[in-house]
């Protein structure tokens, strides 16, 4: 099916997310929709799937004007969005999910149950997955639920597939079978629009691209005719924002901060290792590979066995007693774990300090200023009034002013997890900078990432999990894409994908 | 520059408003209490005399105002308590059994605030480390507090004793909620000034201490809070205690004040005012979101409406269906605006 969206506005309030954009895509072609955080794809995007409308613009599919009143309009019209946050609702099992709103009903008017278990299960054999369609969504995994997400897109027939940020869990291989199943639906005439961060997928699967900035329309045109670098300058409106990482100085001294020994909780197992003061040890991993619970034990979020020591000194209990050994963390999801949502931006910074140091009984709103505005010219954070409230500020500002928070209360070992998460590109570059100055100035950093390219720009050291157990330990010169992606799969220990030149590398056997 | 204008996109949040908008959009419970006294000054001339100003105070501290002031922490801290009524009933049937025994008013005093920090306590406990649904964990405490209070009083009530000896304590028993002090010719009642006093406390608590903020931080978002190095359960713990020992003060104003406490009915429905205080106040429901001045104001609005609908002659069983209106239109027009954005 043929999509033109001429001339589409739409408003938040005083923000304009869209300006005027147009969007043509031909019958049977995968568009890839680029540009960075809030630069308005995913708005774009719901209002062609009818979520919200337009203020102005139109819509005309196969040349006939259409009117969305709702996502069930759209999707009678052909057309399914498969969103970038998982919508599932976890207590429901996975083809009741799957058919949620659309069930099929028997002559009895009763659920047709087995039905709609068969048509899922076929669903999922030709996706190439193992999922079991009676099966629990709360027993999935982060990567399975979004395969349910791309499944239940697949089990209608419709004309216009869109794909907002499809692949952030899957592996390697899911996707390569996601993509399979793309350029089938292709020749069937299936027109997709794919939103995606990640170059190399837009590079493989995209006919065509579109990059959106600030709302507005900057380019359209064939994948074959651009390079990345080009897409990344139009998205940014930057030139040679790539900084050189490469010859980035290491702050790594000889002094030990924190010293791991067989650590083990739920989810990964036997983890030793020792971190200097001033380095920026890495640490990746796929979805389930422990990363996140590793990360969550380093704060005392859960327990854990083994030893773990700070300056020689045994750290034991939760988080408070992780921060009296001045260890802090900008939590991943900042959304659900960092920001407190319904607070000024004062107080969202103050409470690290309110927590560790502070002495008063009452808060002094002087000082509380004051120690704003230190860190809000240390980190170069942008708001205008910082009584207003934390969700005022961009996620990269946000994140800042968690920094700040743990800054103000004397952290010395700074944990960082997924910390670029829904971050746009330009502040990505600030927050390395800024974790590059923290080691310089003698702070010990540790970075959960799955983000290879951010790894290899501020690393010093890489850890790579797999199935919750150290496979390797790369250091600054090992750290590239191709053997985080080898070791975190697990590839290393099949004989077959083992190539030579990755073979001197040394493993954590 | 594009990246500064990239970040406006991402969010709906309040940005910088003029002082006349946040007037309407944050503090529009001071506009409603404003309208509510305008229209009790016409259905009311005499609204504004001393006596009738003075009397709304000490209905209200005797009450449900300083429990109001503990609801408030307790639901911006995202929880629920509504065992306030029973807890006032059990306190002061048992605290009048002690100023009986032992004829001395400030003895009483110490029982009921250490018998309301027992049973807030309680409820906290099973709240925070039970991890109980507050509003289950408090309904069981409300029916069993009330059982006991009715067990020993037998439904009737429990009594100040007085008569022929005149116990002296009597009387000073009876000025704890009756007497005034006199400055400038008014008299200002004392349970008026414990509340004002209260309000301006508990005001500063959470404004200007620790515990107010992680009060607030719980409320809007227990994970982050948690991650932020608060102590949750401490928290939840110590907003519950407070009220207790705010139900327990209460009770030791509503002893005196009718010197003879049912057990089956006292402190009735204390837990709906409060609670309606609070919302009215622009407190937010979820949690979070709050001001000890909104609750300040919402339990002289409650208190307001009573006395206005009262001069007005409406008969007395309907007084509670008027109130209930008022309270859906304050709390309905907040959510309607905070839905508008």
């Amino acid at each position: 099916m043929r999509v033109e969206m001429l001339g589409i506005v739409v408003d938040f309030g005083p923000v304009r997310a869209v300006d005027h954009v147009d969007l043509i895509v031909e019958t049977g072609e995968i568009r890839g929709l680029i540009g960075e955080n809030g630069a308005g794809k995913s708005t774009l995007m719901n209002v062609l799937a009818g979520s919200f409308g337009a203020k102005d613009g139109e819509i005309i599919l196969d040349g006939r004007k259409v009117h969305f009143t709702g996502v069930k309009s759209a999707m009678a019209s052909g057309i399914r969005l498969i969103h970038q946050e998982l919508n599932l609702c976890n207590d429901l099992r996975v083809f009741e999910n799957m058919y949620l709103a659309q069930e099929l009903i028997d002559k009895m008017g009763l659920l047709d149950k087995k039905s709609m278990i068969e048509r899922a299960a076929h669903v999922f054999e030709r996706m190439g997955v193992n999922i079991d369609p009676t099966a629990h969504v709360s027993d999935l995994q982060a990567a399975q639920k979004q395969l349910v997400e791309i499944a239940r897109a697949l089990l209608f027939k419709c004309d216009i597939i869109i794909m907002d940020e499809p692949t952030t869990a899957l592996s390697n291989y899911e996707i390569s079978n996601l993509f399979k199943i793309m350029r089938q639906l292709k020749d069937q005439d299936v027109t997709f629009i794919y939103i995606s961060h990640k170059m190399p997928e837009i590079f493989e699967i995209c006919d065509t691209y579109t990059v959106l900035r600030d709302g507005k329309w900057i380019s359209t045109g064939s994948i074959s005719d651009v390079t990345e670098q080009e897409i990344t300058e139009m998205m940014t409106g930057k030139t040679n924002l790539a900084d050189d990482f490469s010859r980035r100085i290491s702050a790594k001294t000889e002094v030990i901060a924190m010293q791991a020994e067989m650590l083990s909780s739920k989810g990964f197992e036997d983890i030793s290792f020792d971190l200097h003061k001033g380095e920026i040890l890495a640490i990746t991993g796929l979805q389930g590979s422990g990363r996140d619970d590793l990360a969550d034990a380093l704060f005392g979020v859960i327990p854990h066995s083994g030893i773990l020591k700070v300056n020689g000194k045994i750290i034991k209990g939760g988080i408070r007693g992780f921060l009296r050994h001045h260890i802090a963390m900008v939590p991943r999801n900042r959304k659900e774990r960092g920001i407190l949502n319904d607070l000024n931006i004062y107080d969202n910074m103050s409470m690290g300090y309110f927590n560790t140091r502070m002495k008063d009984i009452l808060i002094k709103p002087n000082k509380e200023k004051s120690r704003y505005i230190k860190q809000k010219l240390a980190l170069d954070i942008r708001a205008d009034n910082a009584k207003n409230l934390i969700t005022s500020l961009s996620g990269g500002n946000q994140q800042k002013v968690i920094l700040g928070r743990w800054l103000e209360a004397d952290a010395d070992i700074l944990l960082f997890d997924n910390p670029t998460q829904g971050i746009d590109v330009g502040t990505k570059f600030e927050i390395y900078h800024l974790l590059l100055r923290l080691a310089a100035q003698g702070k010990t950093i540790l970075v959960f990432s799955s983000e290879f390219p951010e790894i290899m720009k501020v690393a010093d050291r890489c850890m790579v999990l797999y199935k919750g157990k150290m496979n390797a330990m790369l250091e600054r010169k090992d750290i590239t894409e191709e053997r985080m992606m080898l070791y975190s799969t697990g590839a290393n220990f099949n004989a077959d994908l083992h190539t030579k030149e990755l073979q001197n590398v040394p493993t954590a056997k | 520059m594009s990246q500064q204008q990239s970040s406006l996109s991402g969010n709906s949040g309040p940005r910088g408003t003029s002082a006349f908008k946040r007037l309407f959009t944050e503090y529009s419970y001071f506009v409603s209490f404003v309208l509510i006294v305008v229209i009790a000054l016409i259905v009311n001339p005499n609204f504004f005399r001393w006596r009738n100003v003075s009397n709304i105070f000490i209905q209200s501290a005797s009450t449900t105002g300083f429990i109001a002031l503990g609801m408030t922490m307790i639901i911006c801290a995202g929880q629920i308590d509504i065992s306030v009524g029973a807890q006032v009933a059990i306190i002061s049937g048992f605290g009048i059994e002690v100023l009986n025994a032992t004829q001395n008013i400030w003895v009483m005093l110490l029982f009921c605030l250490i018998l309301g920090a027992v049973i807030g306590s309680f409820n906290g406990l099973l709240v925070a480390k039970g991890h109980m649904p507050a509003m289950i964990a408090t309904l069981a405490v409300q029916t069993s507090s009330r059982a006991i209070i009715n067990h020993f009083g037998q439904g009737g009530p429990f009594s100040v004793a007085g008569g022929i000896a005149s116990k002296p304590f009597y009387e000073t028993f009876r000025q704890v909620a009756s007497g005034s002090i006199r400055i400038f010719g008014y008299a200002l009642p004392y349970p008026m000034l414990m509340f004002i006093a209260a309000a301006l406390l508990f005001g500063l608590i959470m404004q200007r201490t620790r515990l107010g903020k992680h009060i607030y931080a719980v409320g809007s978002n227990e994970v982050s809070a948690r991650m932020a190095g608060v102590n949750v359960d401490r928290i939840k713990i110590a907003v519950f205690a407070i009220t207790g020992i705010l139900c327990g003060f209460t009770s030791w104003i509503y002893s005196s004040r009718l010197m003879a406490v049912a057990s089956a009915n006292a402190g009735n429905l204390f837990e709906m005012d409060a609670i309606a205080a609070v919302a009215i106040g622009g407190t937010a429901m979820s949690g979070g979101r709050g001001k000890i001045i909104g609750t300040f104001l919402g339990v002289l609005m409650f208190k307001i409406i009573n006395n206005t609908l009262v001069a007005a002659k409406v008969p007395t069983f309907l007084t509670g269906a008027i109130s209930g209106g008022i309270i859906i239109i304050a709390v309905l027009l907040q959510s309607l605006r905070s839905q508008g954005k």
